[in-house]
């Protein structure tokens, strides 16, 4: 019987106090302990990034890879944390808005990635966002509409943030 | 095997260098310690199993990338590869390095996993291992009995083994301190970026003038440990590297490597490529210098 290890993890903004195995990744704690099913389950080994979420900020790592016992006083964002008073985050509306969602199950790893890169480059060309997006993968749009939706999300979000961190 | 479930382990967390070697001294090789952990929960999610895992989460101080122009660069055991894209110091003096942090994995991957940790897997095909070699450097190791420093030469020392004993932690890589008539350059052959390479070479090149007094040639994915390519290293050793003198090292490099037929290539095809690709890398390191 393996030790159980109590953590303070911080999601959405929220404090959680939770018992984890040694053994419980983080995409397995917040998908049947915490009954949070925005972040999906794909590859379960790194490569599809339908688990990414955010930590510490804006840092993309895959939930599937991670040990929830060693997140201890971190904090972490999935999809759901996006919006803002019920208002959709640029990066979510602007998918919608360019169609960029088919059967939708990459797309919230797409939106967290795509959140994530656009606050380390606030105006990135197509192929830095190609480059980002590496490591998400989509068997449904080509990735057409992805690439644009991001970049109509890094427009969007300029003047969002009132012209800050523009070009 | 499922890559839902992992195989059930004791986890340890130890605060300090000192909790760290109690871990190693009582479990030995039953205890297999995380940094990142990227490769290792993959293994674990095809069945490798451990007793116990130590997560170095928790041990401060060894997540610092320093660089000083005497000394080198000082890379900590929890450094990720991240830090080493972000780093202009990395990208200035250590390309090979950068390159190939450039094209690693993902940037999920990239955000988590470490640079040690990927010298410490001891794969024949890691990118940053490859540059890494190419540059030169020590691996410093520390017991509960004392330290040492492992020249990267003597690191590897077979397929997935390395010089570390169970009882040592692997604290930091120093590379050695970089010249500015020294040249690096990493290039990898792979159908995406996310997979692992067909073939992967890093160089590194002192250069007076046009003609290269030394070299370090080293190449993955074509043997169980990543391999310096001595015989073309003493063909092109005090050579003026033109189109000439790369041509001729084509069939040099083919004699000495011993590629195996793999999901990803077929030894015949890694043969065949294999100078071609030292050559381009070599031009792209002297291109650089350009620049």
């Amino acid at each position: 019987m393996m030790k159980e290890h109590a953590i303070t993890l911080e999601i959405n903004g929220v404090n959680h106090q939770i018992n984890v195995a040694s053994n419980q990744t983080l995409l397995e704690l917040l998908r049947n302990q915490l009954l949070m099913p925005e972040t999906k389950y794909g590859c379960g080994t790194g490569e599809c990034g339908a688990c990414t979420v955010l930590i510490d900020g804006d840092k993309a790592i895959n939930a599937c890879l991670t040990l929830a016992a060693t997140l201890n006083g971190r904090s972490i964002t999935t999809v759901a944390g996006l919006e803002n008073n019920g208002e959709l985050h640029p990066v979510q509306q602007a998918f919608i808005d360019e169609a960029a969602i088919q059967c939708g199950f990459c797309t919230p790893g797409m939106v967290m990635k795509s959140v994530s890169l656009l606050a380390a480059n606030s105006n990135p060309t197509e192929q830095e966002i190609r480059e980002g997006l590496e490591g998400n993968i989509c068997r449904c749009t080509g990735y057409a509409k992805i690439v644009n939706a991001v970049q109509v999300a890094s427009k969007n979000m300029v003047q969002y943030a009132g012209g800050e961190g523009g070009s | 095997m499922s890559s839902r479930v992992l195989t059930e382990f004791d986890l340890l967390f130890p605060h300090s260098l000192s909790e760290a070697w109690k871990i190693l001294n009582q479990h030995g090789d039953r205890v297999t310690t995380i940094a990142g952990g990227t490769d290792t929960l993959v293994a674990m999610k095809a069945g490798y199993n451990t007793p116990y895992a130590m997560s170095l989460s928790r041990l401060p101080d060894l997540d610092y990338l320093t660089f000083d122009p005497e000394e080198g660069l000082r890379v900590g055991a929890r450094a990720t590869i991240a830090q080493l894209l972000d780093s202009s110091v990395v990208k200035e003096c250590y390309p090979a390095l950068w390159q190939a942090a450039k094209v690693f994995a993902t940037p999920q991957l990239k955000n988590v996993a470490t640079v040690l940790g990927n010298m410490l897997r001891a794969s024949p095909a890691g990118d940053c291992s490859c540059a890494i070699y190419a540059l030169g450097g020590k691996v410093l190791l520390k017991s509960e009995s004392g330290q040492r420093r492992v020249n990267v030469d003597d690191f590897w020392t077979g397929y997935s083994q390395t010089a570390r004993q169970p009882n040592e932690l692997a604290v930091e890589l120093q590379l050695s301190p970089p010249a500015t008539n020294r040249l690096s350059a990493f290039k990898r052959l792979t159908r995406v970026n996310e997979d692992l390479a067909k073939l992967n070479i890093a160089v590194s090149l002192t250069m007076d003038g046009d003609t290269c007094t030394d070299l370090r040639l080293v190449m993955g994915c074509v043997g169980p440990t990543l391999l310096r390519l001595h015989k073309t290293e003493d063909q092109l050793r005090g050579k003026v590297l033109d189109k000439h003198a790369l041509q001729a090292a084509i069939a040099t490099v083919a004699e000495e490597i011993t590629p195996i037929d793999d999901k990803r290539s077929t030894g015949a095809y890694r043969r065949k490529v294999a100078g071609v690709y030292l050559k381009r890398t070599i031009e792209q390191a002297l291109e650089c210098s350009e620049q």
